[in-house]
């Protein structure tokens, strides 16, 4: 697996620091730091990277030609991966959606 | 990610069980195996010999580094007309011992259950880390 959960949280971090109310933390949209966009289509590229290599290992065993380990050990780093995605994905868009709820 | 490395740890010592579960079921399918013609040999037990084995930076893992023979004698056994008696009547039976081929069966199972467990137990901890996200 590419993206670790370490790496997810340290890319949350990154994240939320310029969604802060701070004054002084100016948002730059487009950079690569700040940009959500840029982040998520990262970590998803990598997550589709572990889920190709998932099917891949898969279709190898359904024609008979693959390794049941491989295919297992192939299925649980793509979990992962997924679950990783999944979680910093909801924890992101929490986080929006708590902006968004907030008076002005 | 440590996941991976463990995984691929754990993978190759189930790959390496698995081998050695066939070659026990080939002692135990040739447990009967008696040469063709005097003078030959029949079948001689196989056991797997394992070795550390570096896995791409993630760690060590084992694999099977060979395929060897028992060197014990074979059984003798009194069977005048099977077609590889020698001139008393005696065959060689194969080197099998169906009890210490079911002893390393039991052994290589375990060994498989014990490194399918280590794969769950890592899979559980980094799943629990992913939940402190939620």
């Amino acid at each position: 697996m590419s993206i670790g959960a370490l790496d997810a949280i340290n890319a949350y971090g990154r994240l939320v620091r310029p969604t802060s109310l701070s004054p002084s933390n100016e948002v730059t949209p487009g950079s690569e730091t700040s940009n959500f966009g840029n982040i998520l289509t990262g970590v998803i590229s990598n997550t589709t990277d572990s889920l190709k290599a998932a099917e891949n290992a898969t279709a190898r065993q359904i024609s008979g030609k693959g390794d049941l380990i491989d295919v297992t050990t192939a299925m649980t780093a793509a979990e992962m991966a997924m679950d990783t995605v999944v979680a910093v994905r909801d924890r992101v868009i929490s986080a929006y959606s708590d902006i968004i709820r907030m008076q002005i | 990610m440590e996941l991976k490395n463990i995984m691929a740890i754990s993978a190759s010592a189930l790959r390496a069980q698995s081998l050695r579960m066939r070659v026990i079921a080939e002692n135990l399918a040739n447990s009967d195996s008696i040469a063709a013609k005097p003078g030959a040999e029949p079948y001689r037990r196989k056991v797997v010999n394992f070795e550390p084995t570096d896995i791409g930076g993630a760690g060590q893992g084992v694999s099977i580094s060979s395929v060897g023979q028992d060197q014990s004698a074979f059984k003798r056994a009194l069977r005048p007309g099977a077609p590889s008696a020698d001139a008393n009547g005696y065959i060689d039976l194969p080197n099998v011992n169906t009890a210490m081929e079911m002893v390393d069966m039991q052994s290589a199972q375990r060994s498989y259950e014990a490194n399918l467990s280590a794969i769950q137990a890592s899979k559980n901890l980094t799943m629990r880390t992913i939940d402190l996200l939620k």
